[in-house]
């Protein structure tokens, strides 16, 4: 008799391949069984949020380089420096955007700095972040600005959304009206004969008009408890920029007779020269021989002048591009190495007097800030009245990533 | 005679494997359960904008003004501060960088204390569309300091008060 022990029977093998196929189908779904947790969509959105409140709500890193100042100031080649962006202007100042950030954050040439940074990786790296290459398009609009900025790549038909209300902080300005002011006692200017008809028969005049920057107050004593939104602030990481605008030039009012009228027709007037100086003392002690020269020249590009509306700045002060028929700009950019802050050697207990020359003719009542006091000159300060307050506009910000 | 111990049968092998493929069956229904993570990315972005808009609002746009939601909420023509609100609530939240703008619906109310009796008083502001009890809206909140006399018409004078705007936001 033949010794079946060790043979497989047919019921066997019908048995277990019955249950070898339903083991294997089952096995082959185990997969997706997992694909309503790791919804890409999900993924997309959570990525979308996370780059939406680094964005909005961060200043970035670095934000205080001792150098520099923030990230948004660091030289190209110091590119790979920049360790995560942020567009907002401080930790305590969430969704209030800072221009200077948005300026370079939107530039997609500004970090190409190869192998240091390369467009897009670069921005992966730094606002995305993940170790999935995300694809994004992050776009910001400005209210009141025709076009909007954005960087990345076209939208796909679906990706993770979000969307952040921001404002942005634009600077502060100072127009000053040539009119306006000569009627005000504190920059009535006076001939030594002033009063007299004779007294604009009088020989060639310089007149001085100098705008004084007290730092300490600037960033001190900003409203809204020195919040960084409503603050001026010279001094990095934010050292903004102003603008200081002499208008109607060409208009003056005769001591006397408070009746604004054109100036004398006769008298030119020329801008001679751009002064900046700076001094550390209490400023009710200083005086002008306190304050030592800041050594630039206009060609140093550390502040432009254009006159007479004019796009292009002046590059020197020879006639006749200086000649001034009604209006002077005088633009002090923002910027680390540039700008007030550099003016003032980024320190805060600087007191800086940027005096404006210029020639006149003859004399004539004229701008001019000698008899203004205490500090004889235009207070660029946090008086609604003299300055025109930074303002905050609308924007509305979108991260895509897909 | 051949010794069956041991050995499995068809009808064995068959009802093992309906066993696995009920089981497979249940499970990948069950994970239905935890699939509503959409619902719950939605329900962020509508408070993060909404948190975004009412935070904004409350936001001077210079330090010589006030916000806009203090200037609101102080108005006591309700009819006004109502127009005021839902123009400059919806122009936030509905803004885009794109050419088209989002639609979003929202229902808004002011909260305060009752200095006379101790509780908790609020009262409706303004609303693009009624609650009908279908919506899935989310709740956001911003604290304001407003100067003003609370309940509406109470014989006081205004004072600085604290008071909490409340907004329902949904999408259809």
């Amino acid at each position: 008799m033949t010794d079946d022990a060790g043979n497989l029977s047919i019921d066997f093998l019908a048995g277990f391949t019955i249950f070898m196929i339903a083991f294997i189908y089952v096995a082959t779904m185990i997969p997706g069984l997992l694909i309503g947790l790791q919804s890409k969509t999900i993924d997309y959105d959570a990525v979308a949020y996370r780059t939406g409140v680094i964005l909005a709500e961060d200043p970035g890193m670095p934000f205080n380089d001792p150098q520099y100042g923030g990230w948004e100031s660091l030289p190209n080649t110091l590119s790979s420096n920049v360790l995560r962006f942020g567009l907002a202007l401080s930790k305590d100042t969430p969704n209030i955007l800072s221009p200077k950030k948005i300026d370079r954050f939107f530039c997609e040439t500004a970090f190409v700095d190869p192998p240091n940074s390369e467009y897009p990786n670069y921005y992966r790296s730094r606002a995305v972040f993940g170790d999935y290459p995300y694809q994004f398009n992050i776009s910001l609009k400005i209210d009141g600005k025709n076009s909007t900025r954005s960087i990345g790549d076209p939208l796909p038909d679906g990706y993770g959304y979000s969307r952040r209300v921001v404002k942005i902080k634009e600077e502060s300005s100072a127009t000053i009206d040539g009119a306006q002011l000569s009627m005000s006692p504190q920059f009535w200017s006076k001939e030594p004969d002033a009063g007299n008809k004779s007294a604009v028969d009088l020989g060639p005049r310089i007149h001085p008009f100098s705008i004084y920057f007290n730092y300490t107050d600037l960033t001190g004593n900003g409203p809204y408890y020195n919040s960084h939104a409503y603050q001026i602030d010279p001094i990095s990481p934010l050292d903004e920029g102003v603008t200081i605008n002499l208008i109607n030039l060409n208009k003056t009012t005769r001591f006397g007779s408070g009746e604004t009228t054109w100036g004398d027709p006769d008298t030119t007037i020329n801008l001679t020269s751009v002064i900046i100086t700076k001094s550390w003392m209490t400023p009710y002690l200083h005086t002008r021989s306190s304050f030592a020269t800041v050594p630039v020249s206009i060609s140093d590009n550390f502040y432009y002048v254009y006159i007479d509306g004019n796009t292009t700045p002046l590059t020197s002060f020879s006639p006749p591009y200086n000649n001034i028929t009604n209006n002077v700009t005088l633009v002090i950019p923002p910027g680390a190495t540039t700008g007030l802050n550099f003016l003032g050697g980024n320190d805060p207990s600087t007191y800086m007097n940027v005096t404006l020359q210029f020639g006149l003719s003859r004399g004539d009542w004229f701008l001019n800030s000698t008899k203004s006091q205490p500090y004889r000159a235009f207070v660029y300060n946090y008086d609604p009245a003299n300055v025109t307050q930074p303002q905050l506009r609308d924007g509305v910000l979108e991260v895509a990533v897909w | 005679m051949v010794d069956e111990g041991g050995q499995l049968y068809t009808i064995e092998g068959f009802a093992a494997g309906m066993i696995m493929l009920f089981t497979a069956y249940l499970v990948l229904g069950a994970t239905s359960v935890y699939t509503p993570g959409d619902t719950h990315i939605s329900d962020m972005q509508l408070e993060q904008i909404g948190t975004d808009t009412l935070r904004m609002m409350n936001t001077p746009v210079n330090s010589t003004t006030e916000s806009q939601l203090q200037d609101i909420v102080e108005n006591n023509n309700v009819t006004a501060a109502a127009i005021a609100f839902n123009t400059t609530f919806l122009n936030y939240c509905n803004n885009r960088t794109g050419s088209q703008t989002d639609n979003l619906h929202y229902w808004a109310e002011v909260s305060y204390r009752n200095k006379t009796d101790g509780n908790t008083g609020s009262y409706y502001l303004t609303s693009n569309r009624n609650l009908t009890g279908s919506e899935h809206p989310v709740r956001v909140t911003e604290w304001t300091l407003v100067h003003k006399t609370l309940p509406l018409g109470a014989p006081y004078s205004p004072e600085d008060r604290a008071v909490l705007v409340e907004v329902l936001l949904w999408r259809d």
